[in-house]
């Protein structure tokens, strides 16, 4: 693999864009060429200032400004924004990691990449990949396992807490599409129809670490294999998600219904170690980069051999 | 004018643990209707949308129970009770609103009012009435208590709703915040009182006198731990104090189809209760606090204490099943 880094934009200066922006920086495999907010005073481009090539602070269109200079972007500003965004920047042929719940691009949650079929990255073309929600990211392991050793799922509970402080304005004002696309990421991963998502906000100091607890209701499952295979998974995941941990191993709370549940503390780039959920999705989202521009790599060396 | 606020068909249903049936939520509608009560709020013990397996299954879908009571009301209001976080906009106020739902009840923690907004600035232009509600209202400090109503109020609320979900307030201390945001923010004041403590209608009374308007109960106290303000004694109260004009008659026999249908369901203040309300936790993870307690053979106090402890909110429950294990390997 060549040693050159990735050139990369980051929209949104919030929660989740100034925690990105904090491990990319330290990457050996991407460089921020741009940080991108829509005003000059936010606190986290002036604290970044000199760790990017452009600090833009007029939005979109000081961007375009300067769109030869990098590959790709990840979005975490807002849905209705990553709309916007993505209709502009697919002309210009830049891939998108979406980490707003926009629901337009490809959702990814990469520790399943081999391990279900829903999950495949596509070097080939310019892609959109959306990285659902934490509730999604955080749930999909525990999702996953039960799936695929039991049968007949009829229905499925996915509940997450949080700390306050770690659910900033956008993730206040859009907690039904948080919801709603939590419980499509689910859909997919399992083809079960009956699905609920709930989120519960705590603002108890110290913060609480997140929470996520699954609940299946299915016809008959095998219990040591379930959690042979959670195991598997959540090995993979704490490579990149360090924090992750199974606090209540999967067990039977009632006849036909499987429930377990993990803990998600954070690894502290940007934010306190109890924003897990702001961990999660940003650590999934810089695989989900990682996994696509190998796979592209691979397709582009692939096409000039042929 | 005191508006009263039935929530025996909501918050009871947290002593029934959710098997609230339509049947009922008809018979109990009927006699509603020749009340004084101003609405009658109907649901699962958590809102709209939140039957499941985290807080408990309703028998009885929201949409049936709440058709049920709309065919029976017409002077009474309907109400519901929606959580964001369990509600959606989509799966549940909209169905609520082609139902004929009359008030919408915004619920959120006391200090996350913001995640309200979409919900009530949806339904401001929908015709219905909008309470923000503010949950847990002892978790929050009086002046934060108003900074929250304020938000509630500009997404276009014309009540906010305080409740006292753990039953921890004492009269002077609902006198204290009642006064707070009436004087501050002019709006309307409602309050809901649990009886962890015993003091659920002086809570109610004290709430009146110091301004509140929307006053809610529950006939023979049927709601979540020790249950609500029982509904007859804010009236009876109220009577004497001169603060409520209407018959007591009336409300006895909506107190005697609740006791005659489910008289092992009736809340009392028990130890636990105490518990709870002393440690300022919902009272809703009563049932979860005495079977964990008894599978596990800890004591429900060391439970309650750490779910103190640990602050936790409503909606919590799968922390509950952590707490106890953790209690074990100590």
């Amino acid at each position: 693999m060549s040693n050159q880094k990735t050139r990369v934009a980051i929209i949104g200066t919030g929660n989740i864009g100034s925690d990105l922006c904090a491990r990319l920086i330290q990457s050996k495999e991407f460089e921020v060429v741009a940080f991108v907010g829509r005003r000059s005073d936010s606190p986290s481009l002036v604290k970044f200032r000199d760790n990017v090539a452009y600090s833009i602070s007029t939005g979109i269109d000081g961007l375009l400004e300067i769109i030869e200079e990098f590959e790709g972007f990840f979005d975490a500003t807002s849905a209705f924004e990553h709309l916007k965004h993505w209709e502009i920047l697919k002309q210009h042929k830049k891939w998108a990691i979406d980490l707003t719940p926009s629901k337009i691009g490809t959702p990814m949650v990469p520790e399943l990449i081999g391990q279900s079929d829903k999950f495949v990255i596509n070097g080939t073309e310019c892609m959109n990949y959306s990285m659902i929600t934490c509730g999604g990211q955080s749930s999909a392991p525990l999702v996953h396992a039960i799936y695929k050793h039991s049968k007949k799922i009829s229905d499925i509970e996915i509940s997450s807490s949080i700390a306050s402080k770690s659910a900033g304005p956008a993730t206040r004002l859009n907690i039904d599409e948080y919801i709603e696309s939590t419980e499509n990421l689910v859909k997919l991963i399992t083809n079960c129809k009956s699905v609920k998502s709930i989120l519960v906000l705590n603002p108890a100091e110290p913060p609480i670490m997140m929470r996520t607890t699954v609940q299946m209701e299915v016809a008959d499952f095998n219990l040591s294999a379930i959690k042979q295979e959670l195991k598997s998974i959540v090995d993979k995941v704490k490579r990149y998600v360090p924090g992750y941990e199974v606090v209540v191993e999967p067990y039977s709370p009632s006849r036909n219904v499987i429930s377990a549940t993990v803990k998600v503390s954070g690894a502290g780039h940007f934010l306190p170690t109890y924003a897990g959920n702001l961990d999660i999705i940003n650590a999934a989202a810089i695989e989900t980069a990682r996994r696509y521009i190998l796979a592209k790599k691979e397709f582009s060396q692939l096409e000039k051999k042929l | 004018m005191i508006q009263l606020y039935d929530v025996t068909l909501r918050d009871g249903n947290h002593a029934l643990r959710h098997s609230l049936t339509c049947n009922f939520v008809s018979e109990y509608c009927k006699l509603a209707e020749e009340s004084d009560v101003w609405a009658v709020e109907v649901g699962h013990g958590n809102g709209l949308g939140a039957s499941s397996y985290l807080v408990g299954k309703s028998a009885d879908s929201d949409q049936d129970l709440l058709l049920a009571a709309r065919n029976k009301l017409s002077r009474v209001k309907l109400a519901v009770h929606a959580i964001p976080g369990f509600a959606t906009i989509k799966r549940d106020l909209i169905p609520a609103l082609s139902i004929g739902v009359d008030v919408f009840r915004i619920a959120t923690h006391s200090t996350e009012a913001s995640t309200s907004q979409k919900h009530i600035e949806f339904l401001r232009n929908k015709g219905v009435i909008v309470h923000g509600v503010l949950m847990m209202s002892h978790m929050n400090d009086i002046s934060g208590l108003v900074e929250q109503a304020k938000l509630m109020h500009s997404y276009g609320a014309s009540a906010v709703i305080l409740m006292d979900s753990a039953g921890y307030f004492v009269p002077n201390e609902v006198q204290e915040r009642v006064d707070s945001i009436k004087s501050t923010l002019g709006i309307e004041v409602g309050f809901h009182a649990h009886n962890n403590l015993g003091v659920a209608v002086s809570n109610a009374s004290k709430a009146i006198e110091s301004g509140a308007s929307i006053i809610d109960g529950a006939s023979m106290g049927l709601g979540a731990g020790a249950g609500n303000a029982q509904l007859e004694n804010i009236v009876s109260t109220g009577i004497r104090n001169k603060l409520v004009s209407s018959e007591i008659s009336k409300y006895l026999k909506m107190s005697q189809i609740v006791e005659q249908s489910y008289p092992e369901c009736l809340p009392r203040v028990t130890s636990s209760s105490i518990e709870s309300g002393m440690a300022g936790v919902f009272s809703g993870y009563a049932p979860q606090v005495k079977a964990l307690a008894a599978e596990l053979g800890i004591e429900p106090t060391a439970i309650w204490k750490e779910m103190s402890k640990r602050k936790l909110v409503a909606g919590q429950e799968s922390m509950v099943k952590e707490i106890a294990q953790d209690l074990m390997n100590l």
